[in-house]
């Protein structure tokens, strides 16, 4: 059984998701050397715990996995309602979880149960009515209210990929589209007004006109436009980016790890990556999946790691609002790396399942 | 509610998987294409904002003006000061750094980071400057550990010296930096926030001329801050020097007599309208201002009722008491009111309008004329004149001899003084003048206010025999050692007969040499002409007036106006006693010991 899994393994895309951690513990190493090198040992620390706990999962039955998916939500969820209520009592610390050397970001998991439940619920469905619209939304928007409360904005605007992929998908009543549309109006109007924080719409529309937000929110879009563009064809070289080594980008291991890439390795760097990335996106959108649940959650799960890939990249350049988001696989980020590595095991087991019955 | 299960045909995953692989190449290409705009053919434009970002202008300070007296000694100069800033996005961790700078400054954090909390809206890479004037070890102590102590910079400024220390600093003022308020006004002139400014005195009258011009140096950094190359630099331009007509000498010598005394000493040279010396007392040390002052230091200084702040030349208000006689004795002459003959009784006591006004003099002086009057200041004789003027005629003179109006000195907030009328007590009390306030006002009392250097100009006026010098303390200003502008001696003619001075003139030598009130200023040899003026804090009226006087804060404040010689006049002066007492006793023996000096020097 263990050769059969491992014989039709899909060694290619692997090699390619290495490519991307590996591509991204280099660039984290040029871009901690002035931060804080620890960044550095970390991820690759964490580079080795991931692969071990991606053969793990990757080994267990996909029907296993789905019938456990809903107890594994509602768990995540719990832990995040936790961590909002101790947060309150322990002020500042609502994301993580300390232990010892690591700290784990709970949120960052929520978006595996969360593909596996909604594939589960949407299989062997055309269209949506009412009822099941409702349950949809829930399913997304109390972890997103969770998130959203620690705040983080960001993580939690990531799972409404979730809701349009199951749009696309999905026929959907036309009443429940308009409903839809005006309430996300009135409710962007009352959030805007009412409910976001100064620095979180500075962050938002500082995108559109970064000079006027120079130096606060749009400092960082500027700087890391300036950072890319100024990298040219072919890069400054390994470790001799001005501006990131200068410590103009104060989060150029997370968010703005483009932009090291950017600078020191230019167009070419920035292509290689994007190769990469298309490699992965291609051969897991070209599956021949053996259920439907199984279909639902491999595109589910590669939408969004398309989607986090897409916001992260146009942020880097400018075209998007900051969000706080890392770039999947190469930022800096255990959690994210593992959270990735785990759903990704899912998606290549899904993957071998089609020739184990076949 | 009607739902349909239906299975996926692979039919339709075929038809996704092509949906997805167009969505994709798509997005790709787009962000291909973003990219190649930005690095490739953006690529010069980012390069140059990249540079932009290491490169930094570093302004160099220009040294102020000097400020020299007559004889080019320096009052106020420069000398260099080590100061140190801090570069927050150089440090690697601010918390640290701030605790660093607190152990080599002696700063208490607090200050330092409220000095932060100052530039937050400057970029992270501005030099902050913490503090002036570190000693020669510590800034070669700093400089030397630039490795440790990363964000940390030493630059070298120059700052303002005084030799004098205290000396002079009514006629110097201090600097220090600008207010907020002051920066949103003067913001279109180049000045930044951290610059100096004349705050009184010299050094704000010719803050224009002292101020020099900034340079500039523009330098390549490394992301320690640590210069790589300079690309340019423009030198600063050093302010000009400031020349007074100060003597130093004379000032020295007035600071010391004066030490004990609250009030003001003015000496002006009647040949140009020059001041040769200037002293308000209670002073103050300008270099206090140029460090960074404890609060309680100046709330010290500024709530002491003694105020050493104030220029008291300038700024004090007070009554002229007797000296204002001068102008009574002018207006009654030129109104051919009285003669010099004229004569008048007194007995100590006189009935006005149902009133009593006493003389000084209790058992009064018997019968004087108007010379006897002058030198004895006789107050029954200037309430009769004051009975028979009317107030707005005693205005005009008044105005005409300089009170109640501003002299013009260059010296910053002079104050305006006043002297009443009919028409501004209508306008501003709503009454009609009463003639009994008129009795008051003959006598320098009343509602009147002046300045000591109005009594000066009046004084200076009636030396010269009708014609007021322009007070000034500039004497010229040089740059680079030439003279680049003068002061232009400037003299108005007032209306009043000549002859009218030389009556005048002849009592006030009496008031001197003539047993008078001022006998205790006379020198052989020099014809010193003056008036004394006891200005009574409490009312003789006042039945408790004995007792009362011996008090300090009771006792009258005490005024000699003189000038010397009486032909072909040279210097001219004021003497003023804060609660000095009677005039005679105290004011008029400092103006002597400052004849002796001046004119046994020549």
């Amino acid at each position: 059984m263990l050769k059969d899994t491992f014989s039709f393994f899909d060694k290619f895309t692997f090699a390619v998701l290495l490519a991307l951690t590996v591509s991204g513990i280099v660039l984290i190493y040029s871009a901690s050397r002035t931060l804080d090198p620890a960044y550095f040992s970390r991820q690759l620390l964490w580079f080795f715990i991931v692969v071990i706990v991606f053969f793990f999962v990757y080994r267990i039955k996909t029907e296993l996995i789905f019938d456990y998916s809903f107890p594994i939500y509602v768990g995540i969820v719990a832990l995040l309602a936790l961590q909002l209520i101790t947060g309150v009592i322990i002020a500042g610390t609502k994301s993580w979880i300390k232990m010892g050397f690591f700290s784990i970001q709970v949120s960052e998991f929520i978006k595996i149960p969360m593909a596996l439940y909604l594939a589960k619920t949407v299989t062997k469905i055309t269209l949506i009515d009412w009822r099941l619209f409702f349950k949809l939304l829930a399913i997304v928007g109390i972890p997103f209210v969770l998130i959203a409360l620690q705040p983080d904005l960001g993580t939690a605007f990531m799972l409404c990929s979730f809701l349009l992929m199951i749009a696309i998908f999905k026929k959907i009543r036309t009443v429940i589209i308009v409903f839809t549309l005006l309430t996300t109006a009135a409710g962007a109007f009352i959030g805007w007004n009412y409910v976001l924080k100064p620095y979180q719409k500075d962050r938002l529309i500082s995108f559109i006109n970064p000079g006027k937000y120079r130096k606060s929110s749009g400092y960082q879009i500027i700087q890391s436009k300036i950072a890319v563009g100024s990298g040219g064809l072919v890069g400054k070289g390994f470790l001799n980016g001005t501006q990131s080594q200068y410590k103009f980008l104060p989060t150029r291991h997370t968010d703005f790890i483009v932009a090291v890439l950017g600078e020191e390795f230019g167009f070419l760097g920035v292509s290689f990556l994007f190769v990469l990335f298309f490699i992965l996106f291609y051969r897991q959108f070209n599956i021949k999946p053996q259920s439907d649940e199984e279909f639902y959650y491999a595109y589910f799960f590669n939408g969004f790691i398309l989607f986090q890939f897409l916001v992260n990249i146009l942020m880097s350049v400018g075209f998007f609002p900051i969000m706080g988001i890392p770039l999947p696989f190469v930022s800096y980020g255990g959690s994210s790396l593992l959270a990735f590595f785990i759903g990704e095991a899912l998606i290549f087991r899904v993957k071998t399942n089609t020739f184990l019955n076949d | 509610m009607y739902t349909e299960k239906q299975k996926l045909t692979s039919a339709d995953v075929k038809r996704i998987a092509i949906v997805a692989n167009i969505i994709i190449v798509i997005l790709f290409s787009v962000l291909l294409f973003a990219f190649w705009n930005i690095q490739v053919l953006k690529n010069q434009h980012y390069t140059k904002l990249a540079a932009g970002n290491i490169r930094k202008e570093i302004i160099i300070k220009a040294p102020r003006g000097m400020i020299l007296d007559r004889n080019h000694e320096r009052l106020s100069e420069n000398k260099i000061s080590f100061n140190l800033f801090l570069i927050p996005d150089y440090t690697e961790n601010l918390n640290r750094a701030i605790d660093a700078a607190a152990r080599l400054t002696g700063m208490s954090k607090k200050e330092i980071n409220d000095t932060l909390e100052k530039y937050k809206d400057f970029s992270r890479s501005y030099a902050i400057p913490l503090k002036k004037d570190l000693t020669l070890a510590k800034a070669i102590y700093i400089e030397s550990r630039a490795d440790e102590l990363p964000g940390f910079e030493i630059n070298i400024e120059p700052v303002r010296d005084y030799p004098y220390e205290g000396m002079a600093s009514h006629i110097l003022g201090y600097i220090s930096e600008l207010t907020p308020m002051e920066l949103a006004k003067k913001v279109n002139d180049g000045y930044r926030l951290g610059d100096v400014i004349g705050k009184s005195g010299v050094e704000r009258s010719y803050e224009e001329k002292l101020r020099g011009v900034d340079g500039a140096r523009n330098v390549e950094k490394d992301n320690l801050g640590k210069i790589r190359v300079v690309l340019g630099e423009a030198q600063p331009t050093i302010g000009n020097t400031v020349v007074l007509t100060i003597d130093m000498e004379l000032q020295k010598f007035i600071e010391e007599i004066f030490r004990e005394y609250n009030g003001v000493v003015g000496v002006v040279d009647l040949k140009t309208g020059g001041i040769l010396a200037l002293v308000s007392t209670p002073n103050f040390n300008p270099e206090f201002f140029s460090g960074v002052m404890e609060k309680s230091q100046w709330e010290a200084l500024v709530n002491d009722p003694a105020s050493p702040l104030q220029n008291k030349f300038v700024q004090g208000l007070y009554l002229p008491g007797s000296v204002f006689k001068i102008v009574m004795t002018l207006a009654a002459l030129q109104e051919n009111v009285i003669q010099p003959s004229t004569t008048s009784l007194c007995s100590g006591v006189i009935d006005i309008y149902d009133r009593q006004f006493h003389c000084w003099n209790r058992g009064g002086h018997g019968t004087m004329d108007l010379y006897e009057a002058l030198a004895n200041s006789c107050n029954i004789y200037f309430y009769r004149l004051g009975k028979r003027m009317d107030i707005d005629d005693i205005a005009r003179y008044a105005k005409l001899m300089g009170l109640g109006k501003p002299t013009g000195v260059d010296l910053p907030n002079e104050k305006t003084g006043m002297f009443p009328t009919r028409a501004w007590k209508l306008k501003t009390l709503k009454q009609k003048w009463f003639a009994g306030e008129t009795v008051s006002v003959a006598i320098g009392g009343g509602m009147m206010q002046t300045t000591p250097a109005q009594v000066l100009s009046m004084i200076c006026t009636v030396a010269l025999r009708g014609l007021t010098p322009q007070l000034h303390l500039m004497k010229q200003i040089e740059k680079d050692g030439e003279v680049i502008e003068e002061f232009k001696p400037q003299f108005r003619e007032i209306p009043i007969a000549k002859e009218n001075f030389e009556i005048l003139i002849e009592g006030l030598y009496r008031v001197v040499n003539d047993n008078g009130t001022g006998r205790a200023a006379q020198i052989d040899g020099l014809d010193i002409c003056g008036k004394t003026g006891t200005q009574l804090i409490l009312s003789l009226e006042n039945p408790k007036y004995e007792q009362l006087v011996k008090q300090k804060r009771f006792m009258p404040h005490a005024w000699f106006a003189s000038f010397a010689p009486r032909y072909n006049p040279e210097v001219a002066m004021v003497v003023f006693v804060e609660n000095g007492g009677e005039a005679g006793a105290v004011a008029v023996p400092i103006a002597k010991k400052i004849y002796q000096k001046i004119f046994n020097r020549q």
